[in-house]
């Protein structure tokens, strides 16, 4: 804060200057705002109310009827069923994966960097690019995975009951499988995504008192187990908040690789039927606009409720 | 033990992705060939089908092989021709991969679309968080709340309203389009603002005794401390945008040449038929790589970024 | 309760040898202070005593049992770390109960809910309570059991890690530098209340600190360490009167001692030229060091052995330090004087000084203290 002294001439000056300053700074951003964020919420609110189409020139009021189907019709039982299954696997997954990563990473020192490296590469890359790379190592016969699969056959492997299926019938079509498509769906979003929750859960660990441990130690715990219950784990804490909390947003909006192996029609029976894509096709594609902006709304509405909860949470659980 | 099975797994599509750039059709079909493929002269279907010979190129060719029947003459054309379109499974991968889909005019568009949001919205970011951080103002609360409060809304979720704004306007299908929505990232306010409250104040009370208004405070005196932070920034921006594919897929439809190189990709699998896989997973390679190698040269920056970026 | 053994224990970190071959002997129910400069490897020693840290070569042994393959867990030792390490999660309470909790619960029981159900339980949980509220008692820290770390003072936070410490009655307390994150009047208390803590417990207490006066005023046995060497180790007052090696003199007392050169031609010793003694006969090396306290030098009028300049000026109330530059040679020595004599220092003044060559001390010039020396020295008659 810069102290005003009263010997300079122009007191007044100063701080209408600033405000003036700072209103200007702050403008573009603050109209950016409005425009492309809050407003179009609001546009999205009211046409949830409407059977509007693009290109119509005006639209009736439909009241909550886009709200109804989207809690009667089986479609979009679907959407709900695929969506929450996605997320609900999805992310305790990567998050444990994630901090399993981590703390095996940490514990090797320098060597554990070319993991480091390793395991955050897929979040790197096109997620449709390795989407489709994925989709081709998924294929039925000339796929990488079924191949290496079959190797097991003839072998002892032969007993799980998988196998003997697979060996004898043929191994499953998974993306285009009914029941397969959403988990293939929730294993590459794994995989896309535990490094990301790695990296995080490895900054959350170096900023653990390595004394904490020391005094563990002294104090009788042996194993790593206990060590991580006693003080990594506490220490984690609103590390962990944070990473499930980024971790549910981004599995919400999965939509790539849905796209990218089902353009039309969200998975085999609709399986992988997400909320995202619900969006694309209704809104956009079928110009549904009314039904699309009401899946937008809960879709928002989502999110910004995970999104409260992590600060809800953070502000209660961080007490030192 | 646990660690290497993970990098099998993780390392899987990889491997795959480059290996079939580099493998012929056959090769690809039959699984076989290691990872570099053998590399055999293979012949290109498409480009003998394209120079089949017809009835005068065979009488000019019949000059060139005396005493052959016309069945002759043409074997012997389409020997020539195989010849010429023979080459070896990576050329063939790659340069199909440049020249049946235009992958440079996407690569182009992907380095303009980045570049520009990037740019904008430092230029957007960077004043109001100054000003958020520094300057005394009624409303500055205020203001900085409704920052948090659209930090809640990730800008995919109300993607629907904005297409319809923008097609009301016609932009649909322009660099605009693409740009635009991306232009106000609240999470980059928010990222300086934390920054520029680090910076002491003592330094920018200097630059005002020196005349400096405050916006070339903004540009002189706080963007040089920032570099670290917006080098984070950077590259989390840039990582997320070269990667988009949702917003463009909606906003992008008829204009090819407009293809960011998600899309490029995509319609190259649309078109292709199974054979054609060696050029995908070229283009697969190709868009991948720069950022690949950009993430192994400044490792460090990046985890740094990502990690500055979550935890505040 | 047992003896403790430390059998030449070198440290390497790489290159750097951080520990030099360190033998000592602890006995049981003593308080042995491990002082020295940063850097002289005392925290070092002291991790390696707790298992913290494994030894290059050398062995610990409590009660004559090796201990130098065992882990820190299995030593029953226990140690207060200069930044207390409290579990911030816990409440007070269960910071002081979670070592009884690891060594005398198995894994099962220490399970949240199944742990309170397996039979037994109940009694062991009310068995650490009470163990825990009696060393609560014994700090004065009962009322604070349901706080967090977060919540308590700098002086209170120290009482928790020592409350854990003491929990388990160990074979021995390791303390590192307990007191350096306390301001300076809650360390003059708390020092006094360690060393009853200590007398009270009878317990064997290894404490660390650079401070020398903290050792001096708690110890039983001083052991100076430098540059990865124990020096000297006896009581306090033997160190402070009796120094082996010169660095030791330097090191306890404040203000420093007053090192002086001393020369010695034949039979005769001098200093500054000036003749000390004339019966010196022992074949002592040619230059040698004469360490004087500050309370060994004394205002004269008649007669000094030392002129000089006071310089400077420390009046403490109830003492009195002056810094004065020798006219010899411009170094300075410091003495101590009574509140009276302070009109006779004032700055600038010309002084006299003189001493009594029994409580000097001398040095050969490696340092070592040459006690023979000193012995001759005193018999014969001084010179005046």
């Amino acid at each position: 804060m810069a102290a005003v002294d009263p010997s300079v001439a122009n007191i007044a000056k100063p701080n209408s200057g600033q405000a003036r300053a700072g209103w200007g700074l702050v403008a573009p951003a603050l109209t950016l705002m409005a425009l492309i964020l809050l407003v179009p919420i609001i546009v999205a609110g009211v046409l949830s109310f409407t059977n509007y189409s693009l290109g119509n020139p005006g639209f009736d009021w439909v009241g909550v009827q886009n709200y109804e189907r989207l809690f009667t019709r089986s479609t979009y039982e679907k959407m709900f069923v695929a969506t929450f299954t996605y997320v609900i696997t999805v992310v305790p997954i990567s998050v444990g994966l994630g901090l399993g990563a981590a703390l095996l990473v940490h514990s090797l020192g320098r060597i554990g960097d070319i993991y480091k490296t390793i395991y955050f590469l897929p979040v790197m890359a096109t997620l449709l690019a390795m989407a489709i790379a994925w989709e081709f190592m998924l294929h039925p016969t000339i796929g990488m995975v079924n191949r290496a699969l079959e190797v097991a056959c003839g072998t002892w492997f032969e007993a799980l009951p998988f196998f003997t299926n697979g060996c004898a019938e043929g191994f499953p079509l998974w993306l285009g499988d009914r029941d397969y498509a959403i988990w293939v769906i929730c294993f590459i979003g794994i995989w896309q995504g535990f490094g990301f929750n790695m990296v995080l859960f490895l900054a959350g660990l170096t900023s653990v008192h390595r004394e904490l441990y020391h005094a563990a130690e002294m104090d009788g715990a042996r194993s790593g187990w206990e060590r991580f219950r006693l003080v990594t784990w506490p220490a984690l804490g609103p590390t962990t908040v944070f990473v499930v909390t980024i971790s549910c947003i981004r599995a919400f909006q999965v939509f790539d690789t849905i796209e990218a192996f089902w353009p039309q029609g969200g998975g085999p029976n609709k399986s992988a039927y997400v909320m995202m894509f619900a969006i694309f096709e209704k809104g956009i594609q079928q110009n549904l606009i009314g039904i699309g902006s009401a899946i937008t709304m809960l879709f928002l509405l989502f999110v910004m409720f995970l999104t409260v909860i992590q600060r809800w949470l953070v502000e209660r659980k961080v007490h030192y | 033990m646990v660690l290497i099975l993970g990098t099998i797994i993780v390392l899987a599509p990889f491997y795959m992705m480059v290996s079939y750039s580099l493998k012929s059709p056959g090769e690809i079909a039959r699984g076989e060939g290691g990872f570099f493929g053998r590399q055999e002269m293979m012949i290109d279907p498409r480009c003998v089908a394209l120079r089949q010979p017809g009835r005068s190129d065979i009488e000019a060719g019949s000059a060139r092989f005396p005493g052959q029947d016309d069945g002759g003459v043409q074997a012997a054309l389409l020997a020539e021709t195989e010849a010429d379109c023979s080459m070896r499974p990576v050329v063939f991968n790659y340069s199909k991969a440049f020249t049946e889909a235009p992958l440079i005019r996407y690569l182009l568009n992907g380095v303009i679309v980045t570049m520009s949001i990037f740019l904008i919205q430092i230029v957007v970011a960077l004043p109001a968080a100054y000003a958020l951080a520094k300057l005394k103002f009624w409303g500055r609360d205020a203001v900085f709340g409704l920052v948090l409060f659209c930090l809640l809304i990730p800008v995919h979720a109300i993607a629907l309203p904005l297409y319809i704004g923008l097609a009301k306007l016609g932009l649909t299908n322009t660099y605009a389009a693409l740009v635009v929505p991306w232009t106000i990232s609240v999470f980059g306010i928010f990222l300086m603002r934390q920054f520029f409250m680090t910076v002491p104040d003592d330094l920018i009370d200097a630059a005002r005794m020196d005349g400096m208004s405050e916006l070339a405070i903004v540009w002189r005196v706080m963007l040089p401390t920032a570099i670290p932070a917006l080098l984070a920034f950077a590259i989390f921006s840039v990582v997320a945008h070269w990667n988009d594919y949702f917003w463009p897929r909606i906003v992008v439809t008829g204009n090819r040449d407009l293809f960011t190189p998600p899309l490029g990709l995509r319609e190259f699998k649309g078109d292709g038929d199974g054979s054609f896989f060696g050029p995908m997973m070229a283009t697969a390679t190709v868009i991948v790589t720069p950022l690949i190698v950009a993430f192994l040269l400044a490792q460090r920056r990046f985890i740094e970024g990502i990690t500055l970026s979550g935890m505040k | 309760m047992s003896d403790l053994q430390i059998a030449s224990i070198t440290k390497d970190f790489g290159a750097t040898s951080v520990l030099k071959g360190v033998t000592l002997d602890v006995k049981d129910g003593e308080f042995i202070s491990l002082v020295g400069p940063s850097g002289c490897g005392k925290s070092t020693l002291l991790r390696i005593i707790a298992g913290l840290e494994t030894p290059t070569s050398g062995n610990i042994s409590i009660g004559g049992k090796d201990m130098t393959q065992l882990r820190a867990a299995d030593r029953n030792l226990s140690m207060v770390f200069q930044s207390y390490a409290l579990y911030p999660h816990l409440t007070v309470a269960e910071n002081i109960a979670v070592p009884l909790q690891m060594r005398q619960m198995t894994s099962l029981q220490r399970l949240p809910v199944l742990g309170g159900i397996l039979p037994g339980a109940r009694t062991q949980k009310d068995d650490i309570a009470q163990a825990v509220r009696h060393a609560a008692e014994m700090l004065e820290i009962a009322a604070l059991l349901d706080r967090k770390p977060g919540q308590l003072s700098g002086g209170q936070r120290q009482r928790v890690a020592l409350g854990r410490a003491l929990v388990r009655d160990p074979a021995a307390f390791l303390l590192d530098e307990p007191l350096s994150n306390l301001d300076a009047k809650l360390r003059v208390q708390t020092r006094a209340e360690i060393a009853e803590l200590h007398r009270r417990l009878k317990a064997t207490f290894i404490y660390v600190t650079h401070d020398q006066v903290e050792a001096m005023t708690m110890s039983d046995r001083i052991a100076v360490m430098m540059g990865g060497e124990i020096l000297q180790c006896a009581a306090p007052d033997v160190i402070y009167e009796d120094p082996d090696d010169i660095r030791v003199a330097e090191f306890i007392g404040s203000p420093k001692i007053n090192i002086l050169p001393l020369e010695r031609n034949a039979a005769e010793l001098t200093m500054f030229d000036k003749l000390l003694s004339t019966r010196f006969s022992i074949d002592s090396p040619k230059m040698m060091r004469l360490a004087l306290r500050p309370e060994a030098l004394r205002l004269t009028q008649s007669a000094p052995r030392l002129t000089g300049r006071v310089m400077h000026f420390e009046n403490l109330g109830s003492e009195v330090f002056a810094q004065v530059a020798l006219d010899s040679d411009g170094s300075r020595v410091t003495l101590r004087a009574m509140p009276a004599q302070r009109q006779n220092l004032g700055l600038g003044a010309q002084v006299g000084l003189t001493f009594d060559l029994s409580v000097a001390m001398i040095f050969d010039a490696e340092g070592t203290r040459l006690r023979r020396a000193e012995l001759v020295a005193t018999r014969t008659p001084e010179v005046a």
